[in-house]
C-alpha cells in the first residue's frame, strides 16, 4: 500500500502513543518516546515489521509514544495505515 | 468527558478557572475544549492555530489523566491543518510535565519556556544543511515587504563583511505583499551576489507563535519577554547551525517595536558569543529608504519616486499585472509593515 494522504491515530495517555502519517518519497521513521534510551531498537523494529506487513515503502512516519507495549504499537499503526492509504488499494 | 465549548454559560466557567490559577481567558483561539465532573468544569484548553494555549485544570484533579485527554483532543483537532507542529508556552516549573508527553524546549528561560510537539526545528535545521558553510557568517533576517535599495544596500554592506551570508525572510503572512513574492523578489534582487543564500524563517523567528501573556502579571513586558525568546532561539538554536557570528541590521527611525527589538538584540546576543551589527540606513532624497514609503508612493501611483526606492528587479513586478491586486489593496492598507 501506498501512504497518500496526512493520517494519525493514536491518543497521548500514559501506555499509548501517537502515529502520524504523511506521504513522501522515501522512507523516513521518526521516534519520540519517553523510554526512547532503552527501547527505541524495539519500537522500530515493530514498526518496521508492520509496514513490512502492508508493503509500505515511503512516506514519513513519526511515532510519539508514552510507553506503549508492541500490540498498541501494532493497533495504532494499522489504524494509521488504513486512514492514509488510499481505499480498496492492497 | 471532554467537550468543545460554545455557550456564554460554559466561557463563563472557563474564565472562572483560569482565573482562579491566575490564568487569563483569551478571545483569540480555534477551538476551546472543557472537561466537565459532576457538571463542574475542571478543565480547559484551547489552540490557537499552532498554538496550545489556556491549558489549566483544577488543583484537585490535577496528575490524572486529564492532561493526557486534553493534548489529544488538541492534536487531534490540528490534525488536518497544515501545521506541522505544535507549540506551547509554560512556566518553567512544569516543563517536565510536557516532556513526559514529549514536547521538547525550544527556549528555556527563566521566565517560561516555550516548547514544541513535533520535530520541527531539527527538521528545518536538516532541510537546509546544504546550505550550510564553514566560516565566519552573518544573517539577517528581513521581511522585506517589499524588497527595497534599502534592503539591497543591507544585504550588500553585511555580505562583504562576512564569508557567507544568511537572508532569512519572514515567512508569516500577515503582510500586504504575500511570503512567496517578498520570497522571490528577495532572491530576484541578490541574484548577483555570490555570497548569499535566502531562506525562510519558518516558525522559528520572528513568527506568529507569538506570546500569550495568559500567566503573567499585567505590569510584566510581555512584549521584551517575546522578543528574548525570539532573540535567545536565534541565538542557541538557529546561529551555531549555520556558524552564523554576526547579525545585522539597520538603524530604526520610525518603528518602535522594531527599534526595542534591536535594542534586546544588542542585550542578548553577546552572552551567546553573537555580534550585532548596526548599519546606518540607505538615504535618498535626505530621507531613509523604507518599504513604508515604496508602499505609499505605489498607492499614489508615484513610479518616479518608486525609481528611486526599489532595485529594477522589485519594480518590474510592482508594474506588472500580477501586483494589480496588491496595488488595490494597498489603498485600504494602513499599517506600517
Amino acid at each position: 500500500m501506498r501512504i497518500v494522504r496526512k493520517a494519525q491515530a493514536g491518543t497521548l495517555q500514559s501506555s499509548d502513543l501517537m502515529v502520524f502519517l504523511e506521504p513522501a518519497d522515501d522512507l523516513r521513521i521518526e521516534i519520540e518516546s519517553t523510554v526512547k534510551k532503552q527501547f527505541e531498537h524495539l519500537i522500530r523494529r515493530q514498526i518496521e515489521t508492520i509496514l513490512n506487513k502492508h508493503r509500505i515503502v515511503s512516506g514519513q512516519i513519526r511515532i510519539s509514544d508514552r510507553g506503549a507495549l508492541d500490540y498498541a504499537i501494532a493497533a495504532r499503526l494499522e489504524t494509521g495505515i488504513s486512514r492514509a492509504c488510499r481505499q480498496g488499494e492492497q | 468527558m471532554i467537550v468543545r465549548l460554545y455557550s456564554n454559560r460554559d466561557l463563563l466557567q472557563a474564565r472562572r478557572l483560569l482565573e482562579s490559577q491566575e490564568l487569563c481567558f483569551e478571545e483569540n483561539y480555534d477551538v476551546l475544549f472543557g472537561i466537565f465532573e459532576s457538571g463542574e468544569l475542571i478543565a480547559t484548553a484551547a489552540r490557537d492555530r499552532n498554538i496550545f494555549k489556556m491549558l489549566c485544570i483544577r488543583e484537585d484533579y490535577q496528575g490524572g489523566p486529564y492532561l493526557g485527554e486534553l493534548l489529544t483532543e488538541l492534536l487531534n483537532s490540528g490534525a488536518y491543518t497544515e501545521c506541522q507542529s505544535f507549540f506551547l508556552f509554560t512556566k518553567p516549573e512544569y516543563r517536565y510535565s510536557f516532556q513526559q508527553y514529549n514536547f521538547f524546549p525550544l527556549v528555556n528561560h527563566f521566565k517560561v519556556c516555550l516548547m514544541e510537539y513535533g520535530n520541527g526545528l531539527n527538521k528545518y535545521l536538516a532541510d537546509h544543511r546544504e546550505l550550510v558553510k564553514p566560516g565566519d557568517n552573518g544573517a539577517v533576517i528581513v521581511n522585506c515587504n517589499p524588497f527595497t535599495l534599502g534592503h539591497l544596500y543591507l544585504i550588500e554592506t553585511a555580505a562583504a563583511q562576512v564569508d557567507h551570508l544568511y537572508v532569512f525572510v519572514v515567512r508569516e503572512d500577515r503582510s500586504i505583499f504575500p511570503f512567496d513574492i517578498r520570497y522571490r523578489l528577495v532572491c530576484e534582487g541578490t541574484a548577483h551576489l555570490q555570497n548569499v543564500s535566502i531562506l525562510d524563517t519558518s516558525e522559528y523567528a520572528i513568527s506568529g507563535v507569538t506570546f500569550p501573556g495568559y500567566f503573567l502579571k499585567q505590569d510584566e513586558d510581555l512584549q521584551l519577554l517575546q522578543m528574548e525568546l525570539d532573540l535567545v532561539l536565534f541565538s542557541k538554536r538557529i546561529a551555531p547551525f549555520f556558524q552564523i557570528k554576526k547579525r545585522f541590521i539597520g538603524t530604526e527611525p520610525y518603528c518602535r517595536t522594531t527599534r526595542i527589538y534591536s535594542e534586546t538584540m544588542q542585550r542578548v546576543l553577546p552572552a551567546f558569543g553573537l555580534e550585532t551589527i548596526q548599519l546606518q540606513r540607505k538615504h535618498i532624497q535626505q530621507q531613509v529608504i523604507s518599504a513604508f514609503r515604496v508602499r505609499e508612493a505605489l498607492k499614489n501611483e508615484a513610479y518616479e519616486t518608486l525609481n528611486n526606492l526599489v532595485p529594477e528587479t522589485t519594480l518590474r513586478f510592482l508594474r506588472s499585472d500580477a501586483a494589480r491586486e496588491i496595488r488595490n489593496r494597498l489603498l485600504s492598507y494602513q499599517r506600517r509593515h
